[in-house]
This record gives C-alpha cells, sequence and structure tokens, in this order.
C-alpha cells in the first residue's frame, strides 16, 4: 500500500527495480534452524523468537520478503499477516532490498542542533543516491535518516550495515565511504 | 570531564569508574575490580532482605520514572508458585540520553550482575535484558559477556555455586523508541508489535508471558552490587541534606550544543548551572546556552535562566518546571531556532507513535505537519491556538505517554519562546540555518 | 444465595451490577450511551481509540470506560465538561484524515463516526494540512477496505485473531501511517469472515455484495432467524421497496452472540426470487386455471377426501406451519416426511456452540417434534390412492418417479417445484420473510421471526392456508394469527407446552426438557 501525504513518511524506503523476485530459499535449515532451536529453549513461547527469527531471516538475506515472513510463520506456527504485522512495526526490518552498504544518518534533535542534516546531505551527495532511501545506482549505497541512534554526545552517530560510528561530520563522510567501498 | 573525557574532579564515579577500562569488561577483570562479590553475597541471602537494602538505599528508577526501585521489587508476589521474570529494560532511546550504552559497553559484567540479584531478589530465574538493535556494540559486548558469565557458572543453574538459578539473556530489539515503554517492551519480547498495554493490571501482577514480571533501567540495576558492597546508608548519603527522596549518584548524558558533551556521573543535588559551565564547560563558541531540556527529549524545556539555580534529583528538577527523566540533557544554544528544534522533537514523536491511541496517531503527526508548516514560513495567527489545544487533547487520555511527550516540548516551548513562533508568523520568514558547530 | 452486586452511579443514576463489569455495560443498564468506537462486547478490550474517557469521581485522569471496571459507590459523569472535551478531541483527530464523503459512503446513516460528530463533536475543523490517502483494496470474501476512513479501532483484527482464530488481518506500520494490512494471497475467506462489516464502526470495511445498493436510512429492519442452517443465528432482516437488502446478525448470546456466518448472511437472496406463484391455481383441461382460494381449497379438500395425505415439507416452515400440517396428517391417517440439504460444519471457534451447521435449514427439529419423519429419499413411501401435498419442499429429478405414484399432488409452495407438471391444485405460500412463525433450532430453541416483507399477489402464509384447508375437510381449525396457531401447539405438544409469543419474545426459549442453549 503507498502512502499519501504523512507527517514522517520521509524515511521509509522506496521500492526500487531491485530483482526482488528471486524464488525464496528457506533460511531455516541447517546450522540456522539450529541455532533458532536453540534459541527457542530460552522463552516459554515459540512467537518471543520472532525477532530474533527475523533477524536471522534478514542476516542471511539481507532483507525481509514477504516470501522470508511466510517461512517465519511457518517456523514460529503463526500466520504471516501476524508477522507482517510486526516486521512493518520495526524500523530495522528492511522490506526491500537496500545497497551493499545501508548508511543510517541519526538526525534526531540533538545531532540536529549539531548539524546531522548536512551530514545527510554529504552522503546523499557523495554516494550518488541523491534521495533517501534510494539505492545508488552501482548498487553500493542506500542513505536514510534515522530516528535517535542513542549516542547524541557523539553527534553525529552513523550506522553503516552494523557498524557504529560516532561523530561523523560533512568533513568525515568521505573517509567513512573510502572504508565502504 | 565526564566519558569520553577525562572524569572531572567535582564527578563522583560509582557506575562510571571504570568506563574506557577494555579490561574491566572480562568476568576475570570485573572480579579483580571488586565484581560479583555482591552476586555471590546475594544469593546466601533473603530475598526480601535484599529488597530491604534497596528499599532503604533510597533508590530509584533511573528510566525516567523514578519510582522507588526496592518498592517495586516488593510488589512481586513471593511464593505464588508462578514463573517470575525480570526484564532490563536497554532500550535507550530517549533522545538525548546515552549513559546506558556505555554502561553496557564498559562494564558489561556490572550490569550481568545487577540482573542477577535483581532476578533473584524478586524470585525471579529468568532475566531478559532487552537492548535496542541499533546498539550493535553494546548488544555484541552483552552477548559475549552473557556466555562467559554463563561459562564461568556465574550464571545458570546453579549460579555462583549456590545452588539457585538464576539465568540471563539478551534480547535484541528491532527499532522502535515506543519499544522502551514497559509494557511495551514486554510486548516487544513477546514477539508481538510494540504497543504498550493498558494498566492495570500491572506487571507485577501480569508482566511478561502473563507471569508477574519486574521491568528495571540499566543503570537502576548497575547501581544495585554497588548498594549491596558498601550498604545503604553509603548510598543514601550521596543526596543534598535536605531531600533525602534523591539518593545516589546519576549519570547524566549531555549533549547537543556544549562545549564537552558525554556522560557525567555527579552527585544528587549537584548544582546544575555549574554542571553545565565548569563540567560541560558550557555552549561552545562562546555562545549562550537559550533553552535545556534536562532529562530527555520528553520533559519540558526550559531557558537557561531556569536551568541555571536548578539543583539535579528528582525534586530539584520538578522545582524548575522540568523533569530529571533519563537524565538526558539537550543543550540549546542561542543560534537555534527554538519552532525549528520543536518541530524536530515533533516529528520524531509522530514517527514513533505506535498507533494504538487516536490522540497519539492523529495528534504527533498533525502537530509535525503544523510546526513544519509554520518553519516553512506559512504559519497562520490560529496555528499558535490551535497547536495548544491538540496539545491539551492530548495530554493525560492516552494508554502511554508517548502522546504526552509529544505535547510538552510544544506547551513548554510556547510557553517561554512564543515570540519566535510569532516572529516566523507575522514576518513569513524561514528561519535561517544555523551554521554547523564544529 | 444472590450473586455479589456492585452500586455506583452512573449520570446520576443508581446502578447495581455484577463485579467486574465495566464501566460501559454498566452504563448501558443504567440507560447511558457512552460513546465508543474500538470496545465491543464481543471481543476483547482494546481501549485504543479513547473515545469512551468518562469522568470518575476521585480519579486523576480521566477513564477509558471500556477499561475500568465498576467499583463500589464508584461516581461516574459521562456528560461532563471534561469528559465530553475530551471525546470532542477524539473526534476532530479521528476527522482529520477522514474524507468527508458521507454522501457517497455505504456506512452513511449507520455510522458511529457521523453519529457521535453529529452529537457531540466540532461544527467545523481545523486541520489545514493535506490529508492522507491509501487506495481502496479488495480484503477477498465479501470485503472491501477503503482505508481513508479507517480510524485503526483494530475491531477487525480482533475479530479475525480471537474470535474466528484465523488471523489474516494485522495493523501495519505505525504512527499515522498505520493501516490494516493483510498477506498477499491471504484473503478473508474464512467463512465467518464478514461480520468484520458488521463490526466496522465506520465505512472502512463494506460488504461487496451491498456495495452501493442503498442508503442506511432507506432500509426498513425486522427481526427474524436465518435458515441458512439448524443454528438459528438471530438475524435483521433488511428490506427496502419490499426488497431484502441483507441480513444482519442480531445479538443473542445464547445462539449467536453477534455474529452469523457467511453462507447464512447470503442466503437471504433466495428471498428475492422472481419466479414466484403468486396466484392459486387448479388443473384444467388446457393447463393451469388461476382461481380464487376459495375454490382452490376447495379443490384440494376434493382431492383429500377419503385419501391419505402424503406430505413432504420444507424444514424451512415454521412450527406453525408444521403443526397445522401434521394435524392433517393426522385426520387423514396419513405421513409427514421431509429432507434437510446437508453441507460442511464451519464452526466460530471463539464462541461456544456455534456454526454453520451441516443442516442447511433452519426448524429440522421442529420438524421431528411434530412428527415428520427426516428422510434421504422423502417421496420414497408414497403409496398408489395417497394424495401428495408438497408443502415448500425441494423436488430434485429422481424424485420425480415416486412422485408419480401419488394418485393426486397438491402444491403448497413458493415456487413451483422441479419437473411437477400434474399437480391437481397449487396454492401459494409465503416465505419466512413475509409471515410471523417460529422455528425450532438444533439445541431446541423456540425463535419467533417477524414479517419483513408483503408476500407476492395471493400467496399466505403456509399455516394460514392449511387452516382453511382443515376449515374445507370439516375441522374446527379457525385460526386468524400465527400466535393462536402457536398456542394450539402449545396446548398440544408437550415439548411447547408452556409456550406463548410473548414468553419467548424476540430471544427465544428452549422447549420443555433442553437446557439454556447454544451460546457463549
Amino acid at each position: 500500500m503507498s502512502h499519501g501525504p504523512s507527517a514522517t513518511g520521509g524515511a521509509a524506503l522506496k521500492t526500487g527495480g531491485h530483482g526482488h523476485h528471486e524464488k525464496h530459499v528457506p533460511v531455516f535449515v541447517g546450522e540456522t534452524e539450529k541455532r533458532l532451536q536453540e534459541l527457542l529453549t530460552r522463552y516459554p513461547t515459540k512467537q518471543a523468537a520472532l525477532l530474533p527469527a527475523l533477524w536471522m531471516l534478514q542476516e542471511a538475506r539481507g532483507w525481509v520478503s514477504e516470501e522470508g515472513m511466510a517461512e517465519v510463520a511457518t517456523v514460529l506456527g503463526l500466520t504471516p499477516a501476524y508477522v507482517k504485522g510486526v516486521v512493518t512495526f520495526y524500523t530495522m526490518y528492511h522490506q526491500h532490498p537496500v545497497g551493499k552498504h545501508f548508511i543510517q544518518v541519526c538526525t534526531t534533535s540533538p545531532c540536529h542542533v549539531c548539524g546531522a542534516e548536512d551530514v545527510v546531505k554529504a552522503f546523499l551527495e557523495q554516494t550518488g543516491c541523491g534521495e533517501l532511501g534510494v539505492t545508488s545506482a552501482d548498487g553500493k549505497y542506500t542513505v536514510i535518516e534515522v530516528e535517535c541512534l542513542g549516542a547524541c554526545g557523539f553527534a553525529t552517530p552513523v550506522m553503516v550495515n552494523s557498524d557504529f560510528l560516532e561523530s561523523i561530520t560533512p568533513a568525515t563522510v568521505a573517509d567513512v565511504l573510502k572504508r565502504y567501498g | 570531564m565526564g566519558y569520553p573525557h577525562k572524569p572531572h574532579p567535582r564527578e563522583t564515579q560509582v557506575l562510571s569508574t571504570h568506563f574506557g577500562t577494555a579490561d574491566a569488561r572480562t568476568a576475570e577483570g570485573w572480579k579483580q575490580r571488586g565484581g560479583y562479590k555482591a552476586l555471590q553475597n546475594a544469593l546466601g541471602m533473603d530475598p526480601l532482605a535484599i529488597q530491604q537494602v534497596v528499599k532503604d538505599s533510597g533508590l530509584r528508577g533511573r528510566g525516567g520514572a523514578g519510582f522507588p526501585t526496592g518498592l517495586k521489587w516488593s510488589f512481586m508476589k513471593q511464593g505464588d508458585g508462578k514463573p517470575h521474570y525480570l526484564c532490563c529494560n536497554a532500550d535507550e532511546s530517549e533522545p538525548g540520553t546515552f549513559k546506558d550504552r556505555e554502561i553496557m559497553r564498559w562494564t558489561p559484567h556490572a550490569l550481568i550482575e545487577g540482573c542477577a540479584i535483581g532476578a533473584y531478589a524478586i524470585g525471579a530465574e529468568t532475566a531478559y535484558i532487552y537492548i535496542r538493535g541499533e546498539f550493535t556494540e553494546p548488544l555484541d559486548v552483552m552477548e559475549r559477556a552473557v556466555a562467559e558469565a554463563r561459562a564461568a557458572g556465574i550464571i545458570g543453574k546453579n549460579a555462583m555455586g549456590s545452588g539457585k538459578t538464576v539465568d540471563v539473556w539478551v534480547h535484541k530489539g528491532a527499532g522502535a523508541y515506543i519499544c522502551g515503554e514497559e509494557t511495551a517492551l514486554m510486548n516487544s519480547l513477546e514477539g508481538k508489535r510494540g504497543n504498550p498495554r493498558i494498566k492495570p493490571p500491572f506487571p507485577a501482577v501480569a508482566g511478561l508471558f502473563g507471569m508477574p514480571t519486574t521491568i528495571n533501567n540499566v543503570e537502576t540495576l548497575t547501581a544495585v552490587p554497588h548498594i549491596l558492597n558498601n550498604g545503604a546508608d553509603w548510598y543514601k548519603k550521596m543526596s543534598r541534606p535536605d531531600n533525602p527522596k534523591s539518593t545516589g549518584t546519576k549519570l547524566w548524558s549531555v549533549c547537543g550544543n556544549i562545549t564537552r558533551p558525554g556522560n557525567y556521573e555527579v552527585e544528587m543535588g549537584f548544582p546544575f548551572g555549574e554542571f553545565l559551565q565548569d563540567l560541560c564547560g558550557g555552549a561552545p563558541n562562546g555562545r549562550k546556552i537559550k533553552a535545556v531540556i534536562p532529562g530527555g527529549s520528553s520533559v519540558p524545556i526550559i531557558t537557561w535562566e531556569e536551568a541555571e539555580s536548578a539543583v539535579m534529583d528528582y525534586e530539584g528538577m520538578v522545582a524548575a518546571g522540568t523533569m530529571l527523566g533519563s537524565a538526558g540533557c539537550i543543550v540549546i544554544d542561542e543560534a537555534q531556532s527554538m519552532p525549528r528544534q520543536i518541530a524536530r522533537l515533533a516529528r520524531f514523536y509522530a514517527h514513533e507513535s505506535c498507533a494504538q491511541c487516536t490522540q497519539c496517531r492523529e495528534g504527533t503527526a498533525w502537530t509535525t505537519k503544523i510546526l513544519e508548516r509554520i518553519c516553512a514560513g506559512d504559519g497562520t495567527a490560529e496555528d499558535l491556538d490551535t497547536l495548544l489545544s491538540i496539545a491539551d487533547n492530548m495530554t493525560g487520555k492516552t494508554i502511554c505517554v508517548l502522546s504526552d511527550s509529544c505535547a510538552t516540548p510544544v506547551v513548554s516551548g510556547l510557553q517561554r519562546w512564543r515570540h519566535e513562533f510569532e516572529a516566523l508568523i507575522t514576518r513569513k520568514t524561514v528561519h535561517a540555518v544555523p551554521a554547523v558547530v564544529a | 444465595m444472590t450473586a455479589p452486586r456492585v452500586n455506583l452511579t452512573i449520570e446520576g443514576r443508581p446502578v447495581s451490577v455484577a463485579p467486574g463489569t465495566n464501566l460501559i455495560e454498566a452504563a448501558k443498564q443504567a440507560g447511558v450511551l457512552i460513546p465508543h468506537y474500538c470496545y465491543h462486547p464481543g471481543l476483547p478490550v482494546a481501549g485504543v481509540c479513547r473515545m469512551c474517557l468518562v469522568e470518575v469521581e476521585k480519579f486523576p485522569k480521566l477513564a477509558p470506560a471500556c477499561a475500568t471496571a465498576v467499583a463500589e459507590g464508584q461516581v461516574v459523569h459521562v456528560h461532563s465538561e471534561k469528559a465530553r472535551e475530551a471525546r470532542k478531541g477524539v473526534l476532530e483527530m479521528l476527522l482529520i484524515n477522514h474524507p468527508l464523503d458521507c454522501p457517497i459512503c455505504d456506512q452513511s446513516g449507520e455510522c458511529e463516526l457521523q453519529d457521535y460528530t453529529y452529537q457531540e463533536g466540532r461544527a467545523d475543523s481545523r486541520y489545514r494540512e493535506p490529508k492522507r490517502f491509501n487506495p481502496v483494496e479488495d480484503f477477498g470474501g465479501d470485503v472491501l477496505y477503503v482505508p481513508n476512513r479507517c480510524i485503526l479501532c483494530t475491531r477487525c483484527v480482533r475479530f479475525m485473531d480471537d474470535v474466528a482464530h484465523d488471523n489474516v488481518l494485522n495493523v501495519s506500520e505505525r504512527g499515522d501511517r498505520a493501516f490494516i494490512g493483510k498477506f498477499e494471497g491471504k484473503d478473508l475467506t474464512h467463512e465467518w469472515a464478514a461480520n468484520v462489516v458488521d463490526l466496522c464502526p465506520v465505512g472502512a470495511l463494506l460488504s461487496k455484495d451491498f456495495l452501493n445498493k442503498a442508503r442506511a436510512w432507506e432500509l426498513d429492519r425486522t427481526a427474524s432467524v436465518c435458515t441458512g442452517c439448524s443454528q438459528g443465528c438471530n438475524i435483521i432482516v433488511e428490506t427496502r421497496d419490499n426488497v431484502v437488502m441483507r441480513y444482519r446478525p442480531r445479538s443473542n448470546e445464547q445462539v449467536n452472540d453477534f455474529f452469523m456466518c457467511d453462507h447464512g448472511r447470503m442466503s437471504y437472496r433466495g428471498l428475492n426470487r422472481r419466479d414466484r406463484i403468486d396466484v392459486p391455481s387448479i388443473l384444467g383441461g388446457k393447463g393451469y386455471d388461476a382461481v380464487d382460494w376459495d375454490v382452490a381449497l376447495d379443490g384440494a379438500a376434493r382431492v383429500l377426501k377419503g385419501k391419505r395425505a402424503y406430505v413432504v415439507a420444507s424444514p424451512n416452515l415454521s412450527n406453525e406451519s408444521l403443526h397445522l400440517l401434521s394435524r392433517l396428517i393426522k385426520k387423514t391417517g396419513g405421513v409427514g416426511t421431509f429432507r434437510i440439504e446437508t453441507g460442511h460444519e464451519a464452526p466460530l471457534p471463539g464462541v461456544k456452540d456455534l456454526s454453520l451447521r451441516a443442516d442447511r435449514a433452519a426448524n429440522g427439529t421442529g420438524a421431528e417434534l411434530m412428527g415428520f419423519t427426516r428422510s434421504n429419499t422423502p417421496f420414497a413411501g408414497i403409496a398408489a390412492g395417497d394424495a401428495l401435498i408438497i408443502a415448500d419442499a425441494e423436488v430434485k429429478p429422481e424424485d420425480l418417479a415416486a412422485i408419480g405414484q401419488a394418485s393426486a399432488v397438491i402444491v403448497l409452495s413458493t415456487s413451483m417445484p422441479a419437473g411437477v407438471t400434474r399437480a391437481a391444485v397449487v396454492l401459494p405460500v409465503s416465505t419466512h420473510a413475509e409471515e410471523e412463525g417460529t422455528f425450532t433450532n438444533l439445541r431446541g430453541r423456540v425463535q419467533r421471526f417477524l414479517q419483513a416483507k408483503a408476500a407476492p399477489g395471493m400467496a399466505r402464509p403456509t399455516w394460514f392456508a392449511v387452516s382453511d384447508l382443515l376449515g374445507a375437510l370439516g375441522e374446527s381449525a379457525q385460526y386468524f394469527m400465527a400466535s393462536e396457531v402457536f398456542a394450539s401447539l402449545a396446548a398440544s405438544n408437550a415439548g411447547f407446552a408452556g409456550l406463548s409469543y410473548d414468553t419467548v419474545g424476540l430471544r427465544g426459549l428452549p422447549i420443555a426438557g433442553e437446557p439454556a442453549g447454544a451460546g457463549r
């Protein structure tokens, strides 16, 4: 479903022409299945393993596809609609494929007052993404704004994939991109 | 100066003593620094006796609400035959707050020890540490520390040889501010949307998995071993002589337009003006501080004049017209436009509203749209009254306080800086974007 | 021993209710409506719309009435300034992104957003921003989703999850981007799914079957009972200009709680058949001759004289009709049979003993109580010389040979049974929507239905026609009202002893020896 004017729709990922019609290959087999089974022992319900299972799915495939959600639903005895409701609640599950390097720049108030928007601008320009949520033509980068990363004293914090970088300024953006080529 | 700088002499380091010391991250290193002694002792104590020490210490929740920790623990009915749970709230997402992150990064075993003692004190055999998904490094450090503690027999079926079961698990969030609300956190941990629950029932009656549950903040739990080691009196003494209601040390995260941002640990009752000027170095580039949000973005914004004379404890902040909250202090200097800052805060809440309650779902977004329109130079004379009226509709009427938190900066901001909004509306000019503060 | 009660005051009215009752239900008992959206007595409490905020004395904040249990001595103000202002605020918030499309919305006229806005909302809107827009989505089954009108009350999600146990709906996204979502390829195909349309307090979930067919205020509503199966769900028949437009469930916690299945819901279509018999007729030399009732009844009496009446009855005939038919059978030393079409069972798991039953007819139990024999070959026992009365029973091709055995056929039906070409007399009768009567459901609950529309032409209730026929045969059976027939039934059939239309009311009563019935 597309969204009309919304106060905060800006951070949402744009659907791109990515090859996300590939056939889904089951994730919960072999080692991953074993890890999930181990995880299930920590909780009294299967459902409690939903967030971890979705993380495992994203780790394996880079994003959370509908087919992936359906697999998680089957594995945990839930309905796919339920899983989708949960997936769409949390911002960290990618519902579309993203660039090789997923760059999240914090722009919430404490970073905002320290000029986080200029950091975003620098990333958008230097990655060639041009626009938030759009993957660069070379498939390398996707840049989004993210709400408070919880490192406000280190403005501006930036996450590249699962790496947490502190105190990024427009001047250091080029260095960051060099590290994530 | 607080972490990441060297400690300032006026700080009182308890929780932050080992920030920046890599060796303190290991179980062995932690033991060498006096760690796990409190847990060893606690496991030999009557849980009610532990609760009493914590009650006597005056420790209050460090997550924002400031509820007395020992009292909270005493709500857990001992011996009711049900599984009890301890949840450690490590979803630190309140803008301006980044203290729990440092506790977990540098002293993971301190938190594990606090969790284990807390769990034992409330009759729980399982504790979950719910860490926000964006905290990749703290997650990594905590996961390793928990595995290490389990392998070393510190936690598990026979914790420290006591014959008691105390298990601790790390659970990773996935991006939702609201999961820092205790019942939303429980829903999230159960594999649901992070929707806050209606209370009652309260968590101590029906919490995680429908069972009696206590939920404590990272900093709260980390303080517990120190209290057990040094006694309630030691902790209680760290307070204003005339205010026994706020005790101990408090970690303050300071950020925004401030010369030395970071975490500072001071005793309750520290003078706020001196803190901001002397310890944190005031606003950078010779500018003046215009506004301070002392307790994370959800508390009222106060002026520098109000902040200067404030006292840093729960009651002191209330007296100054705001709240201690999570002690995530956001400093805004004179170069900033208050309407722009308040609009940005509103946008945060609109993005994070869980969508359950009408006033919050619609009100946060509406507030944001009006504020952003004003900032864009399209404001009208009626907008400010409309904003206040919406804020009123959003306050005290919803399941949780996210809605109130969005209204708070609007109301406190309009009370103090209405002229800035009016200037934007009447001149129809967009406030100049301030130069980036290096 | 009396059950404990809690005494409180709501809007100045003292009320005494069971402990644990919430304030909305307590207020209902005091005759006070607390406006609400997400609360529904058939669903778990969500407490999210915040519309039911009321002022409770000594509470620091306004309380959501749905999630607040009564307490002894509580004093509740529903229409205080503070409570009204809060609800006005909620209404304004619900409307900022809601289109002003009442003129083209099916819900208009029965919309709770419309009603409460008229009642206590603002006269103007202060919203100056662009409205949210999302496209209409087909949810499958009979359901259409119009997200722009959705107020996210989540009744539909909770129904599918907690009552239907088929969690195909969700709340997707969050904040003002949230909407009711489903999973691609997993539709609202559950056999009770259309209840979400009734549950939706606004025009966000619509029936495709009813779409743009009628305005709510044009409809006449009549209490009735569904004939889709033997459950006997209580319903409302809604008609416009003598055409049945739809069925909706009528709440009865003893039978169907608040719900009805999709099969039953769509069974209204049979009532709008165009091939109705609307005039009595007699077979003459050149085919059927239309005659008036007296002539037709005389003809029927002549056919029956000295013969055994072999009656094949529809299991959707009323107790009243079956009772008089059974008297006719007794008088002629005849036989009564009936056949019930069967199908799969489709329970609604969240409600005890509520299911689309295998028996797809309303009154098999009544027929049996009246001495009719159930058979899959109901015509097979016809002996040469029998006069066959087809009392609205369905005739299948395989029945025709047996029908040929009868010496004469009387058709007493709503439409001409297929393949029956040489009936001596044809008497037009009404459907259950065109008459008053009772059915007995599978648990032995006797339930009344009322007349919702006029019968076509000269068609009469079956009991009325049979009563006249009995009279033509010399029996004293002068009944002018269905209630009189029911009284005769109660006097002669032990199962119905003590029951009357007055005592049965619109919620039904079990026949003697049966427990209270199905439902929660």
